[in-house]
């Protein structure tokens, strides 16, 4: 972070030409100074300007991405220790583990259910992000022909590992358009592999078996003039890692400490046999500062929740997260059947319909669009008043769904209850319950 | 302390420390010093003792041991043409009181087994309860804590009649107060008068006969005394910690009915060391300044008709009132009920009739909690469609009230009367408009019930800083508008009063943290001419905010030392502000935007920032959807100036901080203000008037810009130019 | 190449609270570190998991969930002896959901009787919930105080609503309470002042900020906590230095994706191991935000995370 806004403004050509896409020099100094946008946006900045602010606003943690295209993963870019300071950017990579010592049936399984593991929440698709392809045999034929299969297979984003050098690099070449992650630069290949991934322009993880080594490796390929590096500090248990993981991340925002200015990539898979206690230590990841995830299978009951896990800790505090504004049908409605409506924060919403779902009462359930803002907050920002409500009542359908004309509101918004009944003058207007929880009560003695 | 009821309460101490020792002389004769001597099932040993000396009594000898400190306690009996220095020695004769009664007693269980009953409940031959168990205590005891039962009176002696003692027992359980009778007069006893009567007596009821003898108070005291070391983890022996708990925390008074005997003035003056005043139905002195006691501490002479609601008052008790008594469905659900033409019974106010609301506090003497006077015809004496003009004058008292809170408790009466099922309230003052619906007549709603809502209400919720209230309906069009003279002339001085209140007359500011929850770091310094960015807390707002909830997000500030006049900073809001940000904003100027400017949370009214080109300032209100000068719509600069940051150059603020003098005077104040939304500047063109003037240039608004004139600033630039807006002149703002 | 550790001044530290009866007690909190971070602070007591036993037989709970205790559901005594005997339960929190007005609406004193009885039968502290419903609660917590006198239950929820009631009774009768707040720091803090103000003795106090399931809110509780830890450790909150409580099991096992079948949701995979998995990381987030007590429900789920406390107690090398 460091500058403010009107800092980095002062340095800006103040032309308000807008060809950064916002109209004002100032708003683009705005989105520079929260993160929102990129230096060479402006294309007016003159070189020391560049340098002097491209210093000052990079984050301390590198956005380093892996991969390309749609499906190119984003990691890193991290501006705080904890989630409510501001919010964690990039959520961690989960990626599946694929070795060569692994039968075909295995890989083509592993591989299906990765491509199949797809869930799509307040709009946001979770997905697994990237396959790890690990070369272990001597014979480096079948890890080549892995990856190739892996390539031809998913477009999703890849890191590539095995400790002999020669075969790694031969695979990096043969898919470096990929732009996979290079796994990894030790003490004794950091030179050749450094050069590798310079020459190819690929990410290249970095790995140490301490700290301090992972510095001193780190260091050296920074002075090569490598930018985008992985950091794996060799750590391999639980307690450990979550040391190590802290120590970095704090190193990289307390202190500046360039060596360890970049994500990192954990093995919750080397670290124990149980694959529910792997999914555990991968959730642990989440939370305390793993970037690239490495899991050694995919499982619906486990990646599932760690996705919704990633989602929670990654969303932005201060941004509520919100649910597409229509009409919920829950259960198996009819023309009877109740109708509520409420605002789309998300939260709201997941507990309003889990509760209507609880209480076995098939209902409508209207969500309008409050910006993501929650019931009463939205009132008092004007988004959620009777003159509001009652056009999205009108249009939204359900005039054609149910005989009845009674709308439930929430408890919380009764002082609306007489507005909006002069805005819907077909519709009864009921006070629901002030809590959720009180729903299902509520339901269970409404009729139509 | 008066030197006659002093020299009684030394008189009566010596004499009931004679007493003491003579039984103890003779029941050590009898028994021994190692027998054993004590209360039933307690584990507090003779609790005043214990509790007060940290001295557990076992046995006979221990007692012993206790009366010989009490004879130094004593101090010497004060003579007629001697003048000692009178309260202290007549509180420690009120203290060894205690010490001696307490031995007197437990050697009454000694010589007596049977003496009392050891139970909740008298028996059919024996009405006097003896001391409190520990079950009983724990039981009682959380009540006390928990304020279902705020305090006890301790009553001595008996009413005139059977008939008055019912009435001030039951007066005082409606009160929900522990009722503690000892002692006779003239050979009748209070719990015997309410046995004749056939009123049930016992703890279950709250009404505890202790003892025939004025020895039995001890079971009061010791009561108290107990509380405050199992309630209040106060250690035996810490004395002043208990006797502070029990001031603090226990309401409770002594109420002697009859001729007040030495011994009673020694009992008496013990329990001022309690904090627990006397309230006498005799013509004694009284001993009014406060001291001890947190009012008055003898107050004498009051009839018995009135002696329950003085002792209420003179203890500082607060009523507590748990339903609003009204025919109709009462709570927030209620609110935004319409009353529709065709439901309409009755209305008022509104421009239809004459109508004002009007809130004024009052000496305490001048309101009887719980008037409801109605002038003029109530609902059920008109027809259907009727309109009659309305006033209603609340009158309220309270030791914590200032007439400063009056407006805020007049402000509530419009959601507090909306939440009436029924009926729709809009407005305040003499704009107040109310409607009735035919539903709620049919079900017998009155007028008058407004007045016990108001009462009521004002209890649950500013019990704090009410104690009484009394309301007044008219319908009557003479008796309206004398109220409502009455009524402008409060408002007017009123809107003087804030008017005239600076940020510069006042040493204490306010905090509002209530946005924490979403902005963790973000502080609102409120001044009295600066409100809370969101608009919705003003300085006497977060007042009364803070008398009514002590520990919440509204805390006073002394602002201390001034740091920086222009900016606006001080020492003490500087500290308050690191600390309350949990150590994030090192500085903050009440003032500026620029330098420390305040963070902000989310909300605000609206955003100010900058237009360098202008060299001036632009502010935007909430509701103003389009894109402005500054590039950005006000949902973009929420988004980047909210969650609890500091970010120069972008501040929120509120419209009423727009109007103040106060408005970022750091940077050259209202005058540096180039552009603002066409209908906010309509909004508060009228109340920047005066300001205007002062700067010397009254067409100001019309130097502003606005949405019509331009939205990017090489749009509204040649404008400022052409109306030559002193920004353009004014020092470069960065 | 030398790393310099970046530090944390830690200046406060979490009060030591011993729970259960005397002579049996397990004590919480004490921590003078963020959660698990031992390389700058200490955890002398590692969190502990209480074992969840409800007052009837479950109704609607899914079978993944009901199946380990489907032999005691009913018998809450019994049920809790299955969590000591059978589980290894360190703690049990006695659900009083019949209580529930809009429930069954068993009397308190009945549910005082229940409380009794589970509390005599088993020797771990004792958590008892009530059902949030501020006057009900009131009741019953008032009569479970009574009748478990001399067991220093943990008895909860305390809220704004009937703080003074619950816990002038707790002092009583030597309880502890737990002060609940709805995901806020600063109210939080304020039932804090208030419960001192009413003489709660400081090491009778827990503290529940509210505890959302994975996917239902879990981020709004964890951030609360972790401010709450913040605040107590560093930034000298003084009323905010108490361990805190995280009643997570009934919110996960109430949500839709622990009752689909695998049949209804293929990509959900195995239903017993997507319940155990979404409770075990429920906790295993508010673990590291920083919780000390966490109420949970399936053995499994429970197992995982005691693993999970002990890896994390370890410093390890490599
Ligand atoms: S492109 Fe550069 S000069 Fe043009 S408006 Fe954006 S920041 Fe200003
Ligand atoms: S914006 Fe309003 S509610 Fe929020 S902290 Fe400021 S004054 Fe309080
Ligand atoms: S200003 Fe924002 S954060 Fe504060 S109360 Fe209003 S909505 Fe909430």
């Amino acid at each position: 972070m460091g500058l403010s806004g009107i800092e980095i403004f002062k340095k800006l050509p103040k032309t308000n030409c807008g060809k950064c896409g916002v109209p004002t020099c100032l708003a683009f100094a705005m989105k520079l100074a929260t993160g929102k946008a990129e230096l060479d946006a402006c294309p007016d900045l003159s070189e020391d300007v560049k340098e002097e602010l491209g210093e000052a606003s990079a984050p301390p943690v590198r956005t380093v991405v892996i991969g390309t295209g749609e499906r190119a993963v984003k990691l890193g870019g991290e501006t705080v220790l904890f989630r409510h300071e501001k919010r964690f950017e990039n959520p961690p990579a989960f990626t599946l583990l694929l070795s060569d010592k692994m039968d075909e049936a295995e890989i083509s399984a592993k591989l299906t259910k990765f491509k199949d593991t797809t869930y799509e929440r307040v709009g946001i698709v979770l997905q697994p992000a990237m396959v790890a392809v690990k070369g272990e045999c001597k014979d480096t034929s079948g890890f080549m022909a892995l990856v190739e299969n892996v390539c031809n297979n998913t477009d999703a984003g890849l890191v590539l590992m095995n400790e002999d050098v020669d075969a790694l690099s031969r695979a990096v070449k043969s898919c470096s358009n990929r732009k996979p992650l290079i796994y990894a630069a030790t003490r004794k290949n950091a030179e050749t592999l450094g050069n590798l991934a310079k020459e190819l322009s690929c990410p290249l993880a970095v790995k140490g078996n301490s700290l301090e080594e992972l510095a001193e490796i780190s260091e050296k390929l920074i002075k090569m003039g490598l930018k985008d590096l992985v950091l794996d500090s060799g750590a391999r248990t639980a307690g450990k890692s979550m040391e190590d993981q802290i120590i970095i991340r704090r190193s990289a925002l307390m202190k500046k400490f360039k060596p360890f200015g970049f994500p990192t990539i954990v093995f919750p898979c080397e670290m124990t046999d149980n694959p529910m206690k792997e999914a555990m230590i991968a959730c642990q990841m989440i939370v305390k500062y793993g970037s690239i995830i490495i899991l050694s299978e995919m499982k619906g009951h486990s990646i599932f929740p760690l996705l919704l896990a990633s989602m929670n800790i990654f969303t932005d505090p201060q941004r509520p997260m919100a649910v597409e504004q229509k009409i919920y049908e829950i259960g198996a409605t009819d023309e009877n059947s109740p109708v509520l409506i409420t605002g789309n924060f998300s939260l709201t919403y997941f507990i309003v319909s889990g509760e209507v779902d609880a209480s076995h009462v098939p209902s409508y359930l209207l969500i309008k669009d409050t910006e993501g803002l929650s019931v009463l907050t939205a009132w008092a920002a004007g988004k959620f008043g009777a003159d509001t409500i009652a056009p999205f009542v009108k249009k939204c359908g359900i005039e054609e769904k149910v005989k009845h004309r009674k709308l439930v509101i929430p408890g919380y918004l009764a002082t609306i209850s007489g507005e909006l009944e002069e805005e819907l003058p077909d519709w009864q207007i009921l006070i629901g319950p002030r809590e959720a929880s009180h729903l299902p009560a509520y339901l269970k003695q409404w009729n139509a | 302390m008066s030197k006659i009821i002093c020299s009684a309460a030394i008189r009566g101490a010596h004499k009931i420390v004679g007493t003491a020792e003579a039984k103890c002389e003779a029941a050590l004769k009898k028994w021994g010093p190692v027998q054993e001597l004590g209360f039933p099932n307690t584990t507090y040993y003779l609790p005043i003792i214990y509790g007060i000396l940290g001295i557990p009594v076992k046995t006979l000898g221990d007692a012993k041991g206790v009366l010989d400190k009490c004879k130094e306690l004593l101090p010497a009996q004060v003579s007629d043409n001697v003048w000692l220095p009178y309260l202290a020695p007549a509180l420690e004769a009120g203290m060894a009181t205690f010490f001696a009664e307490e031995i007197v007693e437990a050697i009454r269980y000694l010589e007596e087994p049977n003496c009392y009953t050891q139970g909740e409940n008298p028996l059919p031959d024996n009405i006097w309860l003896g001391a409190a168990d520990d079950v009983i205590m724990r039981k009682r005891g959380v009540e006390f804590v928990d304020g279902t039962a705020p305090g006890f009176a301790a009553i001595l002696g008996a009413a005139p009649t059977s008939e008055i003692a019912a009435k001030i027992a039951i007066e005082l359980q409606e009160k929900n107060l522990y009722v503690f009778m000892c002692a006779d007069h003239e050979g009748k006893t209070m719990s015997e008068q309410l046995v004749e009567a056939g009123v049930q007596i016992g703890w279950p009821t709250r009404l505890v006969s202790f003892g025939p003898s004025y020895t039995a108070t001890v079971f009061a005291m010791g009561f108290a005394t107990r509380a405050a070391m199992s309630f209040g983890g106060v250690k035996p022996g810490d004395f002043a910690a208990n006797l502070h708990y029990n001031k603090d925390r226990i309401f409770a008074f002594a109420m002697p009915l009859g001729t007040v005997i030495d011994e009673w003035y020694a009992n008496a003056a013990g329990a001022i060391n309690w904090g627990f005043p006397t309230i006498a139905d005799t013509p004694i002195p009284e001993i009014l300044p406060t001291g001890i006691c947190t009012y008055e501490h003898v107050v004498s002479n009051i009839p018995h008709d009135q002696i329950v609601a003085r002792a209420i008052e003179v203890r500082g008790l607060k009523v507590t009132i748990s339903k609003v008594d009204i025919p109709m469905s009462y709570g927030p659900a209620f609110e935004g009920e319409r009353i529709r033409k065709d439901d309409l019974y009755f209305e008022c106010g509104g421009g239809r009739t004459l109508g004002v609301e009007l809130t004024v506090s009052k000496d305490m003497s001048e309101v009887e909690d719980g008037k409801i006077e109605m002038v003029g015809p109530d609902l059920d004496q008109i027809k259907e469609g009727a309109k009659l003009p309305f006033a209603m004058l609340i009158e309220v008292a309270g030791r914590q009230m200032q007439p400063d809170f009056e407006p805020i408790l007049e402000r509530q009466v419009h959601h507090l009367v909306n939440y009436v099922q029924g009926i729709m309230h809009i407005g305040q003052r003499n704009i107040m408009w109310i409607r009735v619906g035919k539903a709620a007549v049919e079900k017998g709603l009155l007028l008058k019930h407004l007045g016990k809502v108001m009462h009521a209400k004002y209890h649950q919720d500013f019990g704090n800083i009410i104690d009484k209230v009394q309301i007044k309906i008219y319908t009557d069009e003479e008796r309206v508008k004398e109220i409502l003279e009455m009524a402008k002339k409060v408002y007017r001085q009123r809107d003087k009063r804030v008017e005239g209140m600076t940020d510069e007359t006042e040493e204490t500011y306010y905090s509002c943290t209530l946005c924490q929850s979403f902005a963790p770091s973000h502080v609102c310094i409120i001044t009295p001419e600066r409100t809370g960015m969101c608009g919705a807390y003003n300085w006497l707002d977060c007042k009364v905010s803070f008398e009514i909830n002590p520990t919440g997000p509204n805390q006073p500030i002394e602002k201390g030392e001034c740091i920086d006049p222009a900016m606006g900073q001080w020492k003490g809001i500087t500290d308050f502000v690191f600390k309350a940000s949990r150590q994030k904003i090192e500085q903050v100027s009440a003032y500026s935007l620029m330098n420390f400017p305040m963070t902000a949370c989310g909300c605000f009214e609206c955003v100010a920032t900058i237009l360098p080109m202008c060299n001036g300032i632009m502010v935007v209100s909430r509701d103003f959807m389009g894109m402005t000068p500054c590039g950005m719509k006000f949902t973009t600069l929420a988004g980047m100036v909210g969650g609890g940051n500091q970010t120069p150059g972008f501040l929120g603020v509120s419209k009423h901080y727009i109007c103040s003098r106060k408005f970022l005077i750091a940077e050259g104040g209202l005058k540096r203000v180039v552009w603002l939304p066409k209908m906010l500047k309509e909004e508060i063109a009228e109340r920047i008037k005066p300001i205007c003037e002062e700067m010397g240039i009254p067409n100001f608004p019309e130097m502003i810009a606005d949405d019509t004139i331009g939205t990017t600033e090489e749009e509204i630039l040649p404008f400022l130019e052409e109306k030559g807006h002193p920004a353009l002149t004014m020092d470069p703002l960065m | 190449m030398a790393v310099e550790i970046p530090k944390v001044a830690y200046a406060g530290k979490i009060k030591e609270i011993p729970l259960g009866r005397e002579g049996n007690t397990i004590t919480v909190g004490g921590e003078s570190c963020y959660p698990f971070h031992l390389f700058e602070g200490a955890m002398p007591h590692p969190p502990k998991i209480a074992m969840e036993v409800y007052d009837r037989a479950p109704e609607d709970w899914p079978d993944t969930a009901l199946e380990p205790f489907a032999d005691v559901a009913g018998d809450p005594a019994a049920w809790a002896r299955k969590c000591i005997d059978t589980y290894g339960a360190e703690m049990i929190a006695l659900q009083l959901a019949s209580t529930d007005p809009n429930a069954e609406n068993i009397p308190a004193d009945e549910a005082a009787a229940i409380t009794k009885k589970v509390s005599d039968a088993v020797d771990v502290p004792l958590i008892v919930f009530g059902t949030s419903n501020v006057d009900k609660d009131t009741e019953v917590l008032k009569a479970v105080c009574e009748a478990c006198e001399g067991k220093n239950l943990i008895i909860g929820p305390l809220s704004e609503g009937n703080y003074r009631a619950i816990g002038a009774t707790a002092i009583g009768y030597k309880h502890t309470v737990m002060a609940s707040t709805p995901i806020d720091i600063n109210l939080a803090k304020q039932l804090n002042i208030l419960l001192g103000n009413l003489n709660v003795p400081d090491d009778k106090i827990i503290i529940d900020p509210t505890t959302g399931a994975l996917g239902y809110g879990l981020e709004y509780c964890y951030s609360v906590m972790e401010r709450i830890r913040m605040a107590a450790l560093v930034q000298e909150d003084e009323r905010l230095q108490f361990p805190i409580l995280a009643n997570l099991a009934k919110e996960v096992w109430k949500i839709k994706e622990v009752k689909l079948s695998e049949t209804e949701a293929p990509l959900l995979g195995d239903q017993k191991k997507r319940g155990i998995l979404m409770e075990a990381m429920t906790a295993q987030c508010v673990l590291l935000a920083g919780a000390d007590i966490l109420v949970m429900r399936h053995p499994e789920a429970i197992n995982l995370v005691k693993e999970s406390i002990q890896d994390l107690m370890i410093r390890g090398e490599g």
